[in-house]
């Protein structure tokens, strides 16, 4: 065959006017591309379409978005084609010219379609050399390849270099192996060309065995031409002339596309014994893997080649030296050869260009796990995890917390949010104690459980040791199974110190890099995530929900208070309610209250919520709640008197808490309250459209009845005075009142007011004249409980200016929906700068922000804009970005930032011997079910502190047998109920409750779609 | 048997290296690596039958017994793990009353745990004999089992 062949051939290959490409790598096909693909061409074909082309090609790495149909030149891109949609498409964009824009790709924050590849967020920010022909030309045809430049490399480096000049070139580049290793490549070959002999084998690694990658399955499918010319490339530099690929056999698509390749090539005179007529001979033959990662792993691959069971051996010798039967041998990753490719056909200087100074070129990572973007990616070394995770990946799914990245499959480690500055290169990653890997990039969230991911890992590596060598194979399933315990709730002391030097001793004395690298997972998340651990092992919690034994359900997991949800969802069913309102009086005293502002947390975890939506729990234990008959007050019991005293000071959800836990133990309990109303940021923080005063009034009322004396109008400064008046113990609930400052200049200016105050001074009847104009500094919710509130009181216009954007905003979802629609405006990206008087009116000028870099808490930076500044009238600003409190010296206990009372972890005891404290007032502006939890764990430790038991557990409701349950087949998608609410024109012009609850059969009917999550098997 | 496997045999030749190319083949064939093909290829090979069994059952994906007419591979690795590969599995086990490695008594399924198929973006995954269902839920494992369970037996 001549040298023509290899030619650039442009004209042969001139696309007609349009070509459709369908994607046919494994993800698209799993998607239906095949029917697709054929019911393209039939669809063409009888529309007379002359100058349309159909063909297929290769992965382009955004598997999630297939099946994937470009329409090339123009280059636009479809996304989750299905065969339905293939006449549309036929008809209205090839036939009529208009595209059918449903099926492209939107932008994940304005919902824009963006119609053409190269400005798809995901592509835009890539720098594709290594996939550079991935998704744009047809895998199995020869032509296209060369058409696209292929094969030029071989034919310069046989032609017109020697293999030590192209050894020289890989050098230049500064190329180090993408396998994970990250060893020199040009020192491995030139070691390679120097051993002696003139029987040397060149080996692809394309076992791909970590979990989470699937770059070199990709390549393989779109790309074969590239890898086999890179391996001409390396042998010829080696001094080799027998290849192999060892592929794993999950991958049949890419065997078979390699298979093509190779009669295309043999086809070509590319292959064999005088290749492009140089005089250089090659063969290459495909080895599939049988199911061993462990055969990733250098030696155990070539034993694995040999026909023997794939157990590493000792190095030295190296391959370079003593391979392959024994043969001189090189093993290369999958894109360690292709870029070797590219490296000679571009020249060093271009690759060394890319990257940093001691990782040069780029990386391909499979960006997979919780980011709303995922698929393959590749970007320069040296890019902050952040704008892989965040510009290219989109962010998480949901708008859920970022929890942890894992790179390098189970030989890496599990990265935190406050390391997501951190630069993508060898040293970097290894220095943070994972690796770079192979490519694979798993991120997590809130849901994760770290320790469980270590369990997870471990068990992979355990199970795929060879079994040669006992730090190994011993060791993993002794980490295992100490893990194995912590998850199911029987964690020891000491057992993290204990994986941790099992971790170093296997690290250090394993045969092979499985057995070295298997313990870095759970270094990692011992490093970086020790809380998880300890939760596990001192408390038996695992915050994700994750671990079955120690997860009841995820929303009871997920309450504060461990509210028994899916027991109180079922009695509701039942028509219970009284019993439902027991179960709920079992951990709370606040069910109403609960059922009116609760923040939900297990709303957030709810399984159901993975389908449509969350169960309104919230909202059916206020059903419930309106319901009760006082079932409950049968069997809360209240001990005999101890004769202890104690003094609670704060009315709020916390200190009432504790008082009535308090109270039923048998201590007689004081609250004293400083303002002339009870029930702190109940009262004085949740206007009454969204909390009636006589619903709190109820519940504090029981409160009393147990015995609960509560002084209003007493403010307590001193700690001594109630010691001194014969108290045993303090509990200090004080909470949080004081507004934070903005930090702006006029800070102080007449007409600025703090939301926490207003709100206060509202609730209490005093009146406060904010005129018509209100401005509104924050995103939380004081800040929209004070917006609605000024519209409430006759303000026109009400204006929040928050800093971020939205999705940021730390207020409730339905809260910030309501205030909307009652017609506050909300302007995102601004905040103050300056406050002054002008001709008699409060003048304030803010800047807008936009989203920089990602910081440690996992959200984007605001940063100001240059020049955007503005100012605005108003006749009130009320700034609501937060509260601190305010400690009395005089309490003699060790106060931290804003305030804060610092108090131990479990027992909440302050520095002061007897005075206990919780709430806000040590957690900082946090939420009522908090509190009340607080108040809980409180009353536990003053009861065990003044000689009692410390428990608080009791049984309200009827014991009962749980009835069989056979989970109904779920049918199509139901969703909540609608809340029947006050309509808009009544609102405004008075305080009365907003939000009017379920009507009864609507409420029985959702509870019905409760997962029943208690009865999952543990 | 012989007759069966010799063309196999022949095509790779009498090499240690053709071990596991040939055991591969064989069980594409067969669906598993019965006794007697062990001892046909121990012949042909000149090794003994322990030895292969030593190869053999290094590897995951060798298989002693008869399997069921479709193998069902559950994805367990990282990607599909955090999505929720778990309570695939375990949907799948309990339609099939089987767990991971087993057979049903009727040899119509075998139910395997795979730690990658490398479709990570589509996680949950789970293959059927070749074909790839991504984007897995409960609800659809329940719905794609049925499917092929309404499907008469095939043939011996």
């Amino acid at each position: 065959m001549s040298n023509s062949m290899v030619e650039k051939n442009d004209s042969a290959n001139r696309p007609s006017s349009q070509t459709l490409l369908v994607c046919k790598g494994t993800g698209c096909i799993a998607g239906g591309s095949d029917n697709i693909y054929n019911a393209l061409q039939r669809e063409v074909e009888s529309a007379g379409l002359r100058n349309v082309k159909v063909d297929f090609v290769g992965c382009h790495g955004f598997c999630q978005r297939g099946p994937i149909v470009d329409i090339e030149p123009e280059g636009y891109f479809y996304t989750e084609v299905q065969v339905e949609d293939v006449a549309e498409i036929v008809r209205s964009h090839l036939v009529e010219g208009r595209p059918v824009e449903r099926l492209f790709y939107h932008d994940l924050v304005t919902n824009e379609p963006i119609p053409l590849y190269h400005n798809v967020p995901f592509y835009e920010k890539q720098h594709r050399i290594i996939l550079r022909n991935c998704g744009h030309i047809n895998p199995e045809r020869i032509d296209d390849y060369l058409a696209a430049g292929g094969y030029q490399g071989i034919r310069k480096a046989l032609l017109e270099m020697t293999p030590e000049q192209v050894i020289e070139e890989i050098r230049k580049s500064g190329i180090r192996g993408r396998g994970g290793a990250g060893a020199s490549t040009a020192f491995k070959w030139e070691a390679c060309r120097r051993s002696p002999g003139n029987e040397k084998y060149l080996i692809c690694n394309a076992d791909e065995g970590d979990p989470g990658a699937f770059m070199d399955r990709s390549i393989l499918e779109a790309d074969p031409h590239s890898l086999l010319e890179g391996m001409l490339v390396a042998g010829y530099a080696i001094g080799a002339n027998q290849g192999y690929i060892y592929c794993r056999a999950e991958y049949p698509l890419a065997i078979h596309r390699l298979e093509i390749a190779l009669e295309q090539m043999k086809e070509h005179g590319l292959l064999g014994d005088n290749i492009l007529d140089s005089g250089f001979k090659f063969q290459i033959n495909i080895k599939e893997g049988a199911g061993a990662f462990v055969c990733g792993e250098e030696t155990a691959l070539m034993m694995s080649i040999e026909g023997s069971r794939g157990m590493p051996r000792p190095r030295p010798p190296f391959p370079a030296d003593s391979g392959l039967w024994g043969k001189p041998s090189n093993i290369n990753n999958v894109k360690t050869l292709v870029s070797s490719c590219r490296i000679i056909e571009d020249g060093a200087d271009s690759f060394a260009s890319i990257g940093t100074e001691k990782s040069k070129g780029t990386a391909v990572f499979a960006l997979t796990g919780k980011t709303r973007n995922s698929g393959l990616i590749e970007v320069p070394m040296g890019m902050p995890l952040a704008d892989i995770i965040f510009d290219i990946g989109g962010g998480i799914i949901g708008g859920k917390r970022f929890k942890a990245v894992q790179t390098g499959g189970p030989s890496g480690g599990c990265l935190p949010a406050n390391m997501l500055d951190l630069p993508v290169d060898y040293e970097s990653l290894a220095q943070a104690g994972s690796i770079m890997g192979s490519g694979g990039m798993v991120v997590t969230d809130e849901d994760t459980c770290m320790v469980d991911l270590a369990k997870f890992f471990i068990a992979f590596t355990q199970d795929e040791s060879c079994g040669k060598c006992v730090p190994c194979r011993v060791g993993t399933k002794q980490m295992l199974t100490i893990l194995e315990r912590i998850t199911e709730g029987k964690g020891q002391p000491g057992d993290i110190d204990l994986l941790e030097k099992l971790a170093q001793t296997i690290k250090a004395t394993s045969l092979c890099a499985l057995g070295g690298t298997a313990p870095n997972p759970v270094l990692t998340t011992i490093r970086y995530f020790r809380e998880e651990y300890e939760e596990h092992i001192n408390k038996n919690y695992c915050r994700a929900g994750v671990c079955g034994k120690l997860v009841k359900s995820p929303c009871q997991n997920a309450c504060p208070a461990g509210i028994d949800v899916p027991r109180y969802i079922r009695l509701i069913g039942d028509g219970k309610f009284d019993e439902a309102v027991a179960v709920i009086r079992e951990k709370v005293p606040f069910p109403t209250v609960l059922g009116y502002v609760c923040v939900h947390f297990c709303e957030a975890k709810c399984r159901r919520g993975q389908l449509e939506e969350a169960v309104a729990i919230k909202e059916l234990k206020r059903f419930a709640a309106e319901r009760d008959k006082g079932l409950w007050k049968q069997n809360s019991k209240i001990l005999s008197p101890t004769g202890k005293k104690v003094a609670v000071v704060g009315s709020g959800p916390a200190g009432l808490t504790a008082a009535f836990y308090l109270a039923k133990l048998g201590h007689s309990v004081t609250v004293f309250e400083a303002l002339p109303v009870a029930g702190g940021m109940m009262r004085v923080g949740i206007p009454r459209y969204r909390l009636p005063a006589e619903v709190l009034d109820k519940e504090i009322k029981e409160i009393e009845d147990f015995g609960v004396e509560i002084k209003l109008n007493t403010r307590i400064d001193s700690t001594d005075d109630l010691f001194a008046q014969g108290y045993n113990a303090i509990f200090i609930g004080i909470g949080a009142h004081r507004g934070t400052n903005m930090g702006i200049e006029g800070e102080d200016t007449p007409g600025i007011i703090d939301g926490a105050d207003f709100l206060r001074e509202v609730s209490l009847g005093n009146e406060v004249k904010i005129g018509d104009k209100v401005g509104v500094i924050g995103g939380g919710n004081v800040a929209i409980d004070a917006s609605r509130t000024a519209l409430r009181l006759g303000a026109k216009e009400v204006t929040i200016l928050y800093r971020r954007t939205r999705a940021e905003m730390p207020a409730s979802p339905e809260e910030i929906e309501e205030a909307i629609r009652e017609g506050v405006n909300i302007v995102y990206l601004a905040t103050p700068v300056t406050a002054s008087r002008v001709n008699g009116r409060l003048n304030v000028e803010s800047i807008r922000m936009q989203l920089g870099r990602v910081d440690q808490s996992g959200r984007r930076r605001p940063e100001p804009m240059e020049g955007s500044e503005f100012t605005e009238e108003y006749d009130t600003m009320i700034k609501a970005i937060g509260q601190e409190s305010v400690t009395p010296d005089g309490f003699g206990v060790d106060v931290g930032r804003g305030g804060r009372i610092q108090v131990d972890d479990d027992t909440l005891a302050a520095s002061r011997e007897g005075i206990f404290a919780g709430g806000d007032v040590v957690t900082g502006p946090a939420s009522v079910i908090e509190a009340i939890a607080d108040g809980r764990q409180a009353a536990i430790a003053i009861d065990k502190y003044l000689g009692g038991e410390g428990d608080i557990d009791e049984v309200l409701a009827p014991v009962e047998e749980v009835p069989k349950y056979v989970a109904p087949e779920i049918e199509g998608e139901q969703y909540r109920p609608e809340v029947n609410t006050m309509p808009l024109e009544k609102r405004l012009s008075c305080f009365d409750l907003v939000e009017l609850g379920f009507d009864e059969d609507k409420g029985i009917e959702e509870t019905t779609r409760c997962l029943r999550c208690d009865l999952e098997e543990r | 048997m012989r007759d069966q496997l010799l063309p196999i045999l022949e095509a790779y030749g009498k090499k240690r290296e053709a071990l596991i190319p040939v055991l591969q083949k064989v069980q594409g064939e067969l669906g598993y690596l019965p006794e007697e093909a062990i001892s046909e290829i121990a012949h042909f090979l000149g090794i003994s039958t322990s030895q292969i069994y030593g190869v053999a059952s290094f590897y995951a994906q060798f298989r002693f017994e008869r399997q069921g007419e479709h193998t069902i591979k559950v994805c367990q690795g990282t990607a599909c793990h955090v999505r929720g590969g778990r309570r695939i599995m375990a949907t799948v086990a309990q339609e099939l009353g089987i767990q991971p490695g087993g057979t049903t008594e009727d040899y119509k399924f075998s139910l395997e745990r795979v730690a990658c198929f490398g479709s990570c973006a589509l996680a949950p995954v789970m293959v059927v004999d070749n074909t790839v269902y991504g984007r897995m839920t409960t609800v659809k494992a329940r719905q794609i089992l049925s499917r092929y369970m309404q499907e008469p037996q095939a043939n011996e």
